[in-house]
């Protein structure tokens, strides 16, 4: 007995001291743990074992409340990748503290008098982190790349709508030769466009943008992308680890044409997905920034460190019109109108969200002096007398008092706005609504296949312009609500050619008015915020209301 | 003794490919697809096209399982949906070793712990330290692990600072995840020891050992002990292979890279093949834990045999 219990004592200590060998991604740094008199990151583990110490002691660390699931520029789309890729590479044009673009891999950019060429000049001395020279070429494979059939991540629409042949070159009907992008030399890179597009500098702080080294990311062949090592990089930093489960570590860039600028040595972004588990992390010490849910909102908005924002994402509901009941403008105004979208935001998020006044969401781009918001100011009104008389007609209209049916996605958010939408409607519709509850693939299933009635959901800016909320009901797909008006189309695609910005402007102020307030194709509900904590003694760590949502590039300890 | 292992393995084969096949419709009845559907439709018809030949989905649903059955014949179970170009083999590889650590970490815990405290509430019957015992065990099994995990951060890892909060860089990230883990296995094995234990100790040959003027942790642990772990072992294969394979609300609040979560986040990402790959892990390493109890029955118990025909 005792000599099998000694043998399985031994075999036991065997497998745990291999598997605690070859488990962890760290190191075995032993000040992990917080004590609340230590520095923000200073106590923070490194979990890279390379990182390097010369460049500064402290690390930056952030989170992030997903895996991060590739790096590959092609493939990503995700937050979580962007949060990665806008720190380790960098555009021709690169957002600063203001969420304004500014020069970054390109020095200038000089566009043509027909606003349909855009000639970029590179600056001196550009290289990738392994020394080899960065050029205009590698631009031209970046971008082709993004084009081609091979990109995976949705994104090719964001070039193939404005460079000229990007789509024919997408569908095999052009050569690269053909596409509008140019290494007219090392270091001058030209694009043509479509159309004038005023915002398409400002698209190329974008991390589908980011130039690639089409020699090194040949070599590398599938395995490209996959670890730290089968990467090579043009911006602040360089990444010394990656696992999708785990996060990443970046170090300075050295070979990064700004380098003397960029102040913190090393940073992380760490996968946490439970949100309690995050800001006890960050009372530890071992996060510099947090996003706080509702939850958590009260206890801390006093405090220093909380800061609150409202970001460029919008949410909504999508109303189906090729379903009998939602078809009706009646019934569709009655139930936008009857939700109070203030209460929504204070009572039930309280997380920095703002209630939405239509779809563009607060703060983005309008002209020189207002924002877009500014501009349109509120067509989401919230009035539940005349809600009621529009439910009225609506029932008169369609003969009978319909049953409604909500499907939501089934994160805790949704389902408690879902919860506080079903009693508004019944308080000022006096109707019961059933919610229905589905993942999110399922939910997208039921959308795509024009199975609902009525959904929540929600749009994220992938740019800084109205335009990248209103082009999506052109074409008519039952994920959008079947819409179809021409009206609506003409506006969208005269904006799309107008050189005039001031008339290009007033078509997309009167493209969502239509959308929202005179043909009630969505309601949206609240432009989704956030609610942070940042450790007192990291200043200038940013986070951008769309695009690359965290920049280290500027961040510094004070 | 090889004879039973063959035949048992030769069975292990068979409930795979049962659990391969069902699981494989099963999952392509799914809701919803493994793409995006809002990024998926932004795609163009070349670039779908392109994607749904990648994973082989533009093939009918029997001629797909065919090639998979053939691929994993091959040991080639896939590239991952959600990790874009990860092999599937790699993507578990990578998650098994925080779950396996810590679930063997919070098996080897609960034993010891389990096995003490029953042994212990069973020797001093309707003791102070028999009631202390059941009441932990109550608490072990009510308590739900989720719930001694955030507790054991808040005060552990956060106000006592003792431990990490969380993330997965040294062992010591793994205490407290083991900890947690193990409250239920621990609840389990002291109730069914004592149960157990509280029965042998009435039996003749305790009596008679005793009788024998053998001393008491004599009798105790030659006798009374030896007697009363059978049960425990057939309550182990379930317990370990829970353990092991991970636990999502762990997982998540300790910042593990474990399985738990992966099996989770593939399913609702609709990740088929990541979902297989999982699937057939669990099957084949429950299957060999069953199997390596049912030896343990022999090896802790002699008079029990494992294949029929062979007494007399």
């Amino acid at each position: 007995m005792k000599k099998r219990v000694l043998t399985l004592g031994t075999v036991a200590c065997l497998v745990i001291g291999t598997l605690a060998g070859c488990g962890f991604t760290g190191s075995t740094d032993s000040s992990t743990t917080g004590g609340s008199s230590q520095s923000a990151a200073s106590s923070e583990a490194t979990f890279d074992k390379t990182a390097d110490s010369s460049a500064g002691d402290q690390v930056l660390s952030v989170y992030a409340n997903a895996e991060i699931k590739t790096l590959v520029q092609w493939a990503a789309s995700d937050n979580q990748s962007s949060k990665v890729n806008n720190n380790a590479f960098e555009g021709l044009l690169r957002l600063d503290e203001n969420h304004e673009a500014q020069p970054a891999l390109a020095e200038s950019y000089d566009v043509s008098d027909d606003k349909l060429t855009y000639t970029f000049h590179l600056r001196d001395g550009l290289q990738w982190s392994d020394g080899t020279p960065l050029t205009a070429k590698d631009f031209v494979f970046a971008w082709l790349k993004q084009m081609s059939a091979e990109a995976t991540n949705g994104y090719s629409f964001i070039m193939t709508d404005y460079i000229v042949n990007g789509a024919e070159y997408n569908e095999g009907k052009a050569s690269a030769e053909e596409v509008g992008v140019k290494a007219l030399d090392d270091k001058t890179f030209q694009v043509t466009l479509k159309a004038p597009t005023p915002y398409f500098a400002r698209l190329t702080v974008l991390c589908q943008f980011f130039p690639l080294n089409e020699e090194y990311v040949t070599s590398k062949g599938d395995q490209y992308g996959l670890s730290a090592e089968n990467m090579i990089y043009c911006g602040p930093y360089v990444i010394t680890s990656y696992d999708p489960a785990v996060g990443a570590a970046l170090k300075k860039n050295d070979k990064y044409w700004d380098a003397a600028n960029v102040k913190v040595g090393n940073a992380q972004v760490r996968v946490m997905k439970d949100a309690s588990a995050a800001l006890n992390a960050y009372l530890a010490n071992e996060l510099s920034q947090v996003a706080l849910d509702s939850s958590n909102v009260a206890a801390y908005q006093n405090d220093p460190e909380f800061s609150s924002k409202s970001e460029f994402r919008t949410e909504y509901l999508q109303f189906s019109l090729s379903n009998p009941v939602m078809a009706n403008k009646n019934i569709r105004r009655a139930v936008s109108m009857a939700i109070d979208r203030e209460t929504l935001v204070k009572a039930i998020l309280a997380d920095g969200s703002a209630p939405s006044e239509g779809l563009v969401a607060e703060g983005m781009y309008g002209d020189e002096s207002k924002s877009f918001r500014d501009l349109n100011g509120n067509i989401c009104q919230f009035d539940p007398e005349q809600a009621k008389k529009y439910w009225e007609e609506g029932c008169k209209e369609l003969g009978q008092t319909p049953a409604l049916t909500l499907l939501v996605r089934d994160d805790s958010v949704t389902k408690a706005v879902a919860t506080y939408i079903q009693s508004e409607l019944n308080k000022n519709l006096g109707i019961d609504i059933v919610i229905d509850t589905k993942t999110v693939q399922a939910r997208n299933e039921l959308m795509d296949n024009d199975n609902y009635m009525f959904a929540s959901t929600a749009w994220g800016a992938d740019y800084d312009d109205a335009m990248t909320y209103l082009d999506l009901w052109t074409n008519g797909t039952p994920y959008r609500g079947s819409y179809q008006n021409e009206q609506y189309n003409k506006l969208i695609n005269g904006a799309r050619v107008e050189t005039d910005d001031a008339k290009r402007l007033d078509m997309l102020l009167q493209a969502e008015n239509l959308l929202v307030d005179e043909d009630v194709i969505v309601a949206p509900l609240y432009h989704r915020g956030s609610a942070t904590l940042t450790k007192s003694n990291v200043k200038g760590l940013i986070n951008h209301p769309f695009g690359p949502d965290v920049e280290f590039k500027y961040a510094y300890f004070k | 003794m090889i004879k039973y292992i063959c035949k048992r393995l030769i069975y292990l084969a068979l409930t795979l490919w049962v659990i391969v096949t069902a699981t494989f419709f099963l999952m392509k009845k799914l809701p919803g697809s493994p793409f995006d559907a809002e990024r998926f439709n932004m795609m163009s018809v070349q670039q779908q096209q392109a994607i749904l030949e990648q994973y082989g989905l533009n093939q009918s649903v029997p001629r797909q399982y065919i090639k998979y059955m053939g691929n994993i014949l091959h040991g080639d179970f896939g590239t991952s949906f959600t990790y874009t170009g990860q092999k599937v083999s790699a993507v578990i590889g990578g998650r098994i070793g925080p779950s396996a650590l810590i679930g063997l970490q919070a098996v080897l815990i609960g034993l010891a712990v389990g096995l003490t405290l029953g042994i212990i509430a069973a020797w001093r019957h309707n003791s102070g330290i028999d009631y202390f015992t059941m009441i932990v065990a109550v608490l072990g099994v009510s308590v739900p692990n989720f719930v001694a995990a955030a507790l054991l951060q808040y005060y552990v890892a956060l106000k006592w600072g003792i431990l990490p909060v969380g993330f997965w860089t040294e062992w010591k990230c793994s205490v407290l995840p083991s900890i947690a883990l193990s409250f239920s296995a621990t609840a389990m094995i002291a109730r069914f020891i004592r149960t157990e234990m509280l029965e042998v100790l009435e039996q003749d040959y305790i009596v008679t050992a005793k009788a024998k003027g053998l001393s008491p942790m004599k009798v105790l642990m030659r006798h009374a002990v030896r007697n009363s772990i059978i049960p425990v072992v057939t309550i182990l294969g379930p317990i370990v292979v829970n353990l092991l394979t991970g636990s999502l609300a762990v997982e998540n609040i300790y910042t593990i890279p474990g399985i738990g979560s992966l099996f989770v986040d593939s399913i609702k990402a609709n990740d088929y093949s990541t979902i297989m790959g999982i699937t057939i892990f669990y099957s084949a390493f429950y299957i060999f834990v069953v199997l390596i109890v049912d030896i343990a029955y022999s090896l802790i118990d002699p008079r029990i045999r494992l294949a029929a025909g062979r007494e007399g």
